[in-house]
């Protein structure tokens, strides 16, 4: 199975573009696109100014990549529900991201998929439609 | 006769060395004559904190901004302070505006700072993700950003500012300010002379002189800030323009540092072939 796939995706793109969640050029990161990445939390840094996750996902060569995925603001992702204790070095998860530009493996993060199907992003849940 | 001769002969040198020591006495009191006078220090402000500073009578402030605020970033409200229509650099500025302006169509950022741990210094601190904790006395307001921990300082005792000889540099300047009407009206300079952006490629100087005029809307729900700000190391004229933050009353800021082993992870500032300098 492939397991790094890249899939243009305007519509995200025009959702997320313009977004003020970090505090410097994001100029790297090709938000026209995104990459999916199924591998294994190394660490997941719950920290100001920005969080971030490592994780080893496999390449094509037999070998293991280690990207680093780029997040906004702890209290940016408390309002989408996470927690420090979110994620765990080992998790299994499915990172889904807007990927380096130069190719090389890093990405700005769009969203997690943990193993047990939960599924974060930075973004708070929307509302419940309200009751009639 | 020859005793006295030899007498004089023993005082010899002492003379010699007593002439020399009033020869340089005098050589110093002529000296400190002709030398300019030190010039007196500044006479003592009184701290903006001091009781009796804050016990002295004012006019009543238009609003009070204490509170926590974060910039209401929307497609009409950007964080970015773009440069007008029809804007005009001075030629030092359009080589940084053409290089980044090359850098942003290869995919590139240009002399990142911010993301490299440089200070944002006004005004780009003030729209940044995180929000910013004001507490207003009735001689000063600190703004206390939750990015870097950066603390803006203005002054409502009345002061002038600093005198250039004195004032130190900083990324957030010296802001002094006075009420009209419903708005709080501060004047910012002394800023630093590097390192310090309005936009990608523009560069802001020790010559930068900002104005802005803050008002409340929205019954305190809203403040909103008018920009004036002027370079001209950098730019012709005076650029304007109109940013709003909305009061947040459910958050408190954080510590925010920016550090090398957290910069490690982080893709967008440590790629070497996406940062150029």
């Amino acid at each position: 199975m492939k397991q790094i796939f890249v899939a243009c995706t305007c519509a995200m793109a025009l959702l997320t573009a313009g977004s003020a969640y970090a505090h410097h050029s994001m100029e790297g990161f090709d938000r026209d696109k995104n990459v999916t990445l199924v591998g294994t939390v190394k660490q997941f840094k719950w920290a100001n100014p920005h969080s971030w996750i490592e994780m080893e996902v496999p390449n094509d060569k037999g070998g293991v990549d280690t990207w680093n995925i780029e997040m906004t603001a702890p209290f940016v992702l408390v309002r989408a529900g996470w927690k420090s204790s979110s994620l765990k070095p080992g998790d299994k998860v499915t990172v889904v991201g807007h990927p380096q530009k130069t190719g090389e493996p890093g990405a700005l993060f769009v969203s997690v998929t943990t193993a047990s199907g939960e599924t974060l992003t930075d973004r708070p849940p929307a509302p419940a439609p309200a009751a009639k | 006769m020859k005793e006295d001769a030899q007498v004089q002969k023993q005082f010899q040198p002492a003379n010699a060395f007593l002439m020399a020591c009033l020869f340089v006495a005098s050589a110093i009191g002529v000296m400190a004559q002709s030398a300019p006078p030190v010039p007196a220090p500044p006479p003592p402000q009184l701290g903006a904190l001091a009781p009796s500073n804050i016990a002295k009578t004012r006019e009543k402030p238009a609003f009070d901004l204490t509170g926590t605020w974060l910039h209401a970033f929307s497609r009409d409200n950007p964080f970015t302070f773009a440069p007008p229509p029809g804007f005009k650099l001075t030629p030092e500025a359009q080589v940084h505006y053409d290089a980044a302006k090359k850098a942003r169509a290869e995919g590139k950022a240009y002399h990142d700072d911010i993301g490299q741990c440089w200070p944002a210094g006004l005004p780009l601190i003030m729209t940044r993700v995180w929000p910013i904790a004001m507490i207003q006395k009735p001689t000063v307001i600190f703004m206390v950003s939750g990015f870097m921990n950066s603390t803006r300082i203005i002054y409502l005792d009345g002061r002038k500012h600093t005198d250039p000889d004195l004032v130190i540099p900083s990324f957030n300047g010296e802001s002094v300010g006075h009420w009209e009407g419903d708005s709080l009206v501060v004047d910012t300079i002394g800023f630093v002379d590097d390192h310090h952006w309005l936009d990608s490629g523009i560069p802001l100087s020790d010559k930068t002189h900002m104005v802005e005029r803050m008002r409340m809307l929205g019954d305190g729900a809203m403040l909103e800030i008018e920009y004036t700000i002027s370079d001209p190391k950098s730019w012709v004229g005076e650029w304007k323009w109109t940013k709003r933050w909305k009061r947040v009353d459910d958050t408190d800021i954080t510590e925010a540092s920016c550090l090398p082993d957290l910069n490690a992870h982080m893709p967008s500032v440590t790629s070497k072939s996406v940062n150029v300098r």
